[in-house]
């Protein structure tokens, strides 16, 4: 009885539960870098312009191990395994996949920071609006690491000044 | 790979740089029943001299690169086709930067470039500086590579197929999309966490998605909880596998100790 | 354990310390002048037949208390409990030295080696203290365990390896490293005397990765199990479990039951495709290549199960520490059911197409016979040491994973002729067919992966496993930051190869092959850092192309 697959002259589909190639979805990627530390061979990087505000996500194919701990650990769903396999090319730059998403300007020294416009909004989502004021949320969160540092220092100077005096 | 080599029958040889056996037994995978990459005229030859295409695994140690060098030069000037087969050959994989791994001066050991860098291609690049010339080369990642995956690449190689995947660069214009769950999105990611340690990555989505859809409906009624309890007794009833009603069960329960405690303005841990 | 009692009498003041690790692990340090004795006496005592050493690891402590330290792990089998003992001794910084155990004990050779190769330990009194582990132009006293190499480094030296000179009229003849017969690379070198061969020098490690020092420095607990489980590609699932359970005694971490039911499965259905993968290259070296070809098609239902259970045909990437990462619903569950059904029935007749095939029976019956003295002293495990009467299984007498709960025979035959090793795998697919079915049944409820806070640094632990091959032992010290202090990993096949040549002396070439393949060696897993030495002279190698071609045509003159 013969048992020869017809492939590669057939199409063919690998089962859904295979770990096939990973895939970002755009759409979804709040550019967190989540998957970055999670990933054993490095094959997806983070990568920050703070000249241009952009930060990089780079998956690349050919060096990922298909182990799926980026889906694991990506808080939105946005990296995923796809069941697709065929994946061989003459060309590595056909393995790269680039998702560049905008840093936000802190408002204080325009400066950019070193999170997403996306992490923002996701974070938003998260926090508890009954324990916080929205408004005063927004005021805060677009203000860099460093601006913020010396905010609260100049405001527990100026609070100490006043218990002082 | 513009002006296509006419290939009919390649002969190939095997080139192990150091892997795990994974890849290599998957070569040999291709020759048995199902596979049987014969068909397509792939003969596996004993010497790099009577090859047309070099297979080629491993991510390419320091011990292998000069047993690997000689066995490349040894093949007939043309075609010398590599088929770079497996993420360690294609890239270094996840030994990329370890000591004994070959990598050329200027690849550097650690950094961002992309694609990423390692694997044969330091090897080729020596040769091909050296005035060596080697051919066309072309990439098959996995890790390993399914049987198909690799019948795939000489398929693609003999032209018998066309190459499927592109490069893909995408930047804020593709819009952004930020789901609202039925339920609040700290409780949602509270039960998605619980659920990987029950199920597993894999399945929780699903079984979260299907959770979320009852507790959509449960809440509309007027008793939420009677009506959730019905409704996931129905589910089950319907779904009939033991460890998903199992994960409903405790969903359930988790929910509404969630939900109680965070319209109780309580404070409680939401990551598990 | 009452024979600390009986260790303490003999030597006294000189033990320093004995603290229990796990609950079947002893660690006993020692002063460093008597380490050798400690190990020669456990490994020769009389009451405990089968021990072993399982693995040795020197450890760079200076950061913790300025001194290297060297530990042989021992796994003792027969009339005990499940034990294991670990023998440390510290070095000082300065003058690390040691007295070799090698002298007294054969299987400690490479070990030592290794030890002085990449952390500068040096093996006082070993009989062949050359290079191992480095690749051939490694600058020399770079030592790249030790704690202030930075893990991408990677000097060059000069290219130099000091073969032995060959002996007195006779020509070298290389083969490899790249060489039709040999699947990884790997380097003979023969000392032949027109066609007969005197003696035989062996370069290997063309496969060492530098997996411990990447574990060591770039990669956290969690991203270990996957490198872990690419120290093989046929048997990493057995690698990374044994790496999970170092781990997790390590750090107390309890495993829910279900997880390790789980794995439990996985581990056999690995067994299961790696024993079929051997019947056919069994087959095939016996010129019998329709077996092969039956052989690797049931294989094939093996593997595609397994991509469906956790997403990839090898690698099934489905360990984490603490647990597992996919679970088994119940149509996975039925999947596995059906397989095992298939299996049944065809691998029944292939086993009967087998046996009743003269030729394959006449090429193993009598063959490459490794006598149970000589199996005990090589410390030969796996299948290859149950083909010699070594009564001896990781499963069975320290169990792991869920193997305490289920009841399975291991099969143990005396002949110890490559037959032997055939029927002991044969047998072992039954049982593993039948682990699996006990399994399913029992599997029980509750979560796959444990929830654990941190895990507390610089404790030690092993973790063992009883791969297709044999048995692997990996050993983790833990260190801050959720990365590991030290790891090192010893995969079956180490204690194997050395016995080839014992093997194979007396027989014809053409034999050799099969020989050879008989106690499946994997390379790549021994090299992860360790190789095959098949000098021991006398022994009769050829080149392997020539081999399979004289085995097959052996085949038909049967």
């Amino acid at each position: 009885m013969p048992v020869t697959l017809r492939y590669p002259f057939t199409e063919l589909e690998a089962p859904p539960e295979y770990r096939g190639l990973p895939h970002i979805d755009p759409k979804l990627c709040i550019g967190c870098g989540a998957c970055v530390n999670a990933c054993p061979p490095d094959a997806i990087l983070r990568i920050d312009d703070y000249d241009r505000g952009t930060r990089k996500i780079v998956l690349d194919i050919g060096r990922c191990i298909r182990c799926a701990r980026c889906e694991e650990v990506c808080p939105t769903g946005a990296i995923r395994l796809t069941n697709l396999f065929e994946a061989a090319s003459p060309d590595r730059r056909d393995h790269i996949e680039v998702v560049e998403l905008r840093l936000v300007r802190c408002k204080v020294c325009g400066n950019y920071t070193d999170f997403t416009e996306r992490q923002v909004k996701k974070a938003l989502q998260i926090l508890p609006k009954e324990i916080l004021e929205e408004e005063a949320l927004e005021e805060k969160v677009f203000i860099c690491r460093n601006c913020r540092r010396k905010g609260t220092v100049d405001a527990t100077i100026n609070a100490t000044k006043e218990v002082v005096l | 790979m513009s002006a296509k080599p006419k290939l009919r029958s390649v002969w190939v040889f095997h080139l192990n740089t150091g892997a795990c056996n994974g890849c290599d037994i998957e070569i040999l995978d291709i020759l048995t029943p199902f596979y049987d990459a014969e068909r397509l005229g792939v003969k596996l030859v004993g010497s790099p001299r009577h090859a047309h295409a070099m297979l080629v695994t491993g991510p390419l140690t320091r011990q292998c690169y000069h047993g690997a060098k000689k066995a490349i030069k040894a093949m007939p000037p043309k075609p010398r086709i590599i088929v770079v087969i497996g993420t360690c050959a294609c890239s270094g994989g996840i030994f990329y930067n370890g000591y004994p791994i070959y990598r050329r001066p200027e690849s550097g050991r650690e950094g961002c470039e992309y694609p990423r860098r390692g694997g044969i291609i330091e090897l080729i690049e020596d040769l091909r500086d050296e005035g060596e010339y080697v051919g066309p080369v072309i990439y098959i990642p996995g890790c390993p590579p399914r049987p198909e995956e690799i019948l795939y690449g000489i398929a693609q190689l003999l032209g018998l197929v066309e190459k499927k995947l592109e490069g893909e660069h995408y930047t804020e214009e593709v819009g952004f999309e930020l789901p609202e769950a039925p339920i609040n999105e700290r409780i949602r990611l509270t039960l998605r966490e619980k659920l990987r340690h029950v199920v597993g990555y894999f399945d929780r989505d699903k079984i979260l998605e299907d959770f979320m859809e009852l507790v959509k409906k449960a809440e509309e009624s007027e008793k939420p909880k009677e009506e959730l309890k019905k409704l996931i007794d129905e589910y089950n009833a319907k779904i009939r596998d033991v460890r998903i009603s199992f994960c409903m069960r405790l969903l359930e329960n988790e929910y509404w100790r969630v939900r109680d405690a965070l319209s109780a303005g309580k404070e409680f841990v939401y990551w598990v | 354990m009452k024979y600390l009692e009986e260790l303490k009498a003999k030597f006294g003041e000189r033990i320093e310390e004995i603290k229990q690790l796990a609950h079947n692990q002893w660690l006993i340090t020692v002063d460093k002048d008597i380490l050798h004795e400690v190990v020669v006496y456990f490994l020769k005592h009389p009451e405990w037949k089968e021990t072993q050493l399982s693995t040795m690891v020197g450890t760079d402590e200076r950061p913790l208390r300025g001194k290297f330290s060297v530990t042989y792990w021992l796994s003792v089998n027969g009339n005990s409990d499940d034990v294991y003992i670990g023998i440390k001794a510290y070095l000082p910084a300065d003058d690390p030295r040691f007295k070799s155990v090698t002298p007294l004990h054969k299987g400690a050779n490479w070990y030592e080696r290794e030890v002085q190769d990449l952390l500068g330990i040096i093996p006082e009194g070993h009989p062949d203290p050359r290079k191992l582990v480095l690749p051939d132009d490694w600058p020399s006293c770079v030592y790249p365990l030790r704690k202030d190499f930075h893990y991408s480094d990677s000097p060059q030296g000069e290219k130099y390896y000091p073969y032995r000179e060959p002996p007195q009229g006779t020509t070298v003849h290389p083969i490899g490293p790249y060489h039709v017969a040999l699947d990884e690379p790997a380097h003979f070198r023969l000392y032949v005397k027109g066609e007969e061969i005197i003696d035989c020098d062996y370069r290997g490690f063309y496969s060492h990765r530098g997996i411990e020092k990447i574990s060591e420095s770039r990669l956290t607990y969690d991203q270990i199990c996957f490198i872990a489980e690419r120290i093989c590609g046929i048997c990493g699932f057995t690698h990374s479990t044994a790496y999970c359970q170092a781990v997790e005694a390590a750090g107390e971490i309890e495993v829910p039951e279900r997880a390790l039911y789980i794995r439990t499965i996985m581990l056999e259905l690995e067994r299961l495709h790696s024993h079929l993968l051997w019947i056919g290259v069994a087959c095939h070296l016996t010129g019998f290549d329709t077996g092969f070809m039956h052989a690797w098609r049931l294989r094939e239902h093996v593997m595609w199960l397994c991509e469906r259970l956790t997403g990839n045909r090898k690698t099934y990437g489905i360990n984490l520490v603490g647990g597992v990462r996919r679970d088994f619903l119940d149509y996975r569950k039925e999947m596995i059911e059906d397989v095992l059904k298939k299996l049944k029935s065809e691998f029944g007749k292939l086993v009967d197409d087998l046996t009743s095939t003269k030729t394959f029976i006449k090429r193993c019956e009598g063959v490459g016979v490794l006598p149970y003295k000589l199996a005990h002293e090589w410390s030969v495990d796996g299948p290859l040491g149950r083909g010699s009467g070594r009564d001896f299984d990781v499963r069975r007498d320290h169990p792991y994973a869920a193997y305490g709960d289920l009841d399975f025979k291991v099969p143990v035959y005396k002949e110890g002729d490559v037959l032997a090793r055939a029927l002991v795998r044969i047998e072992e697919t039954w049982e593993s067919i039948w682990i699996i079915e006990q399994a399913l049944d029992q599997l029980p409820g509750g979560d796959i992966l444990a929830e654990y806070k941190e895990i507390p640094p610089y404790r030690e632990a092993i973790g063992t496993t009883e791969a297709p091959r044999g048995e692997n032992v990996h050993y983790v010290m833990t260190g801050p930051g959720n990365t590991v202090y030290r790891y090192r990993a010893r995969a079956a096949t180490y204690n194997n190869l050395p016995a080839v040549p014992d093997m194979l002396r007396g027989y014809t070439i053409a034999d050799a092959p099969l020989i050879i393949a008989s106690i499946d060696p994997c390379y790549s897993c021994t090299e992860r850092v360790q190789i095959v030495d098949i000098e021991s002279g006398k022994v009769r190698i050829l080149k392997e192309e020539e081999f399979n071609k004289l085995s097959i045509k052996a085949s038909r003159r049967v």
